[in-house]
């Protein structure tokens, strides 16, 4: 039974090919390098406060068709690092698998839950972030309810930091902040425990996805606002056509697959 | 069960258990007058006591021959995948309706006041592999039983549940159609 996404057809593939549209090598795989060195990175700027507070809801994603013709259209567009792209990649992103309208029609839902079922490919994609944050001084894992908790918990127990759950409304039991953000249509909270993070603490923020930032946007604004430092945000996948990247402002944003 | 009374004891005489119990916090009143809720958000919050957590459950289920760990939305999350990590079983998410995006199949559970339902993706878990089910805390042993009815479903054999914390007054450990449990911490 088949749980991997479609590996005969490529037409259906979400990842952009780096050259050559062959059929048998549809996979992604650009690895994301930040615009700076985490180490020696000087203090990041405050917030542009316009950047973060809630904004106009973005339009709703490109159809199917357009979707995978921007791919193609974008697969000449320099793939940072293809030639080194780390040799767990290929295995990460085709574990991965794409459920077509999801949840709602239109909608290519990027399944990770089959990469979850690779244990190799599981363990790769937590080792390629341990491997990034190890030597960081990162004290906070940030983890967004509740596929973030799958990845997040695994990262912060190997790099010896605390980890965060960062939950939907009334899930935490003690005293909460809160911080609204903007979907599609409507709002939704995201809530963190008073206490959990201190001033000082050096965060990073695990989801499974970013598509358009507007999730982990609250989860920054929450850390910041108990005067941690949000070092950088950590994605399975991006949704690169969403812009979510840019909406992180300054923060940078480190992932291992896009999906076009 | 003798077995898992021997066992209870075992897990209570590691010196790490005491560690662990310390850094639960409980929150009254949560989520309704009356219940004393067991937050192990304050173990996260100490890289120690979870790191001694999870090698607890690692140490007994290496080399068992367990392929699944199942682990209960959402704080199961949390405990399962290291666990998986560290044993070399995949990991599956059972999850609250309509989270999970391919085709599942469904529990449906009693609650206090009316149902629930948990979902597991078909093709998850083969005929003949053998699962750990993992979550938080055990109470009624509802969810649990749920879980394990879906895994029995598709195949799986269900070796033992195991859980941080149990709340032993509510007699969950009876209710799991005689899988074993495995708990550190009892909480009175």
């Amino acid at each position: 039974m088949p749980l991997l996404s479609s590996s005969s057809s490529s037409s259906s593939s979400p990842f952009t090919l780096s050259s050559s549209s062959s059929s048998s090598s549809f996979h992604i795989l650009r690895l994301q390098f930040p615009s700076r060195s985490l180490l020696l990175s000087p203090p990041l700027p405050p917030p542009r406060s316009s950047s973060l507070l809630r904004s106009t809801p973005k339009p709703p994603p490109p159809p199917l068709l357009r979707i995978a013709a921007a791919a193609m259209a974008s697969s000449d567009s320099g793939v940072a690092g293809a030639g080194n792209a780390d040799p767990r990649i290929p295995r990460i992103a085709s574990s991965i698998r794409v459920i077509p309208n999801f949840p709602k029609p239109g909608v290519m839902f990027q399944d990770i839950t089959t990469l979850l079922l690779d244990h190799k490919a599981f363990k790769d994609a937590i080792d390629m972030f341990v491997e990034r944050y190890r030597d960081k001084g990162i004290t906070v894992v940030a983890g967004i309810e509740a596929r973030g908790f799958i990845f997040g918990g695994p990262i912060a127990l190997a790099i010896g930091a605390k980890f965060v759950p960062m939950r939907k409304p009334n899930k935490l039991p003690g005293e909460v902040i809160s911080e609204e953000y903007s979907l599609e249509y409507g709002t939704d909270r995201m809530e963190m425990h008073v206490g959990a993070v201190e001033p000082e603490d050096r965060a990073l923020i695990i989801d499974d996805l970013i598509a358009t930032g507007g999730t982990l946007c609250a989860a920054i604004r929450l850390l910041e606002r108990v005067g941690a430092d949000v070092v950088e945000c950590a994605c399975v996948i991006e949704l690169p056509e969403l812009k979510g990247r840019e909406k992180l402002g300054d923060r940078p944003l480190f992932v291992l697959v896009e999906a076009a | 069960m003798a077995t898992s009374e021997d066992e209870k004891q075992e897990a209570k005489k590691d010196p790490r258990i005491e560690g662990i119990a310390a850094s639960i916090r409980v929150v009254p009143n949560f989520p309704k007058p009356g219940i004393m809720f067991q937050d192990i958000t304050t173990l996260l919050l100490d890289p120690k006591a979870f790191k001694n957590t999870v090698d607890l459950f690692v140490e007994r289920y290496t080399g068992k021959d367990i392929s699944v760990v199942a682990g209960i939305e959402a704080r199961g999350f949390i405990f399962g995948p290291p666990i998986a990590l560290a044993i070399g079983a995949k990991f599956i998410p059972l999850r609250k309706p309509r989270k999970l995006p391919g085709e599942v199949i469904s529990e449906e559970y009693v609650l206090e006041y009316g149902t629930d339902c948990l979902e597991m993706h078909v093709g998850a878990v083969k005929p003949g592999e053998r699962a750990l089910v993992v979550d938080d805390l055990v109470a009624t042993g509802g969810t649990l039983c749920a879980a394990i009815n879906l895994l029995e479903r598709a195949g799986a054999e269900v070796v033992e549940c195991a859980c941080v914390i149990e709340l032993p007054e509510l007699k969950g450990r009876e209710r799991l159609n005689g899988k074993p449990l495995y708990i550190l911490v009892e909480s009175r």
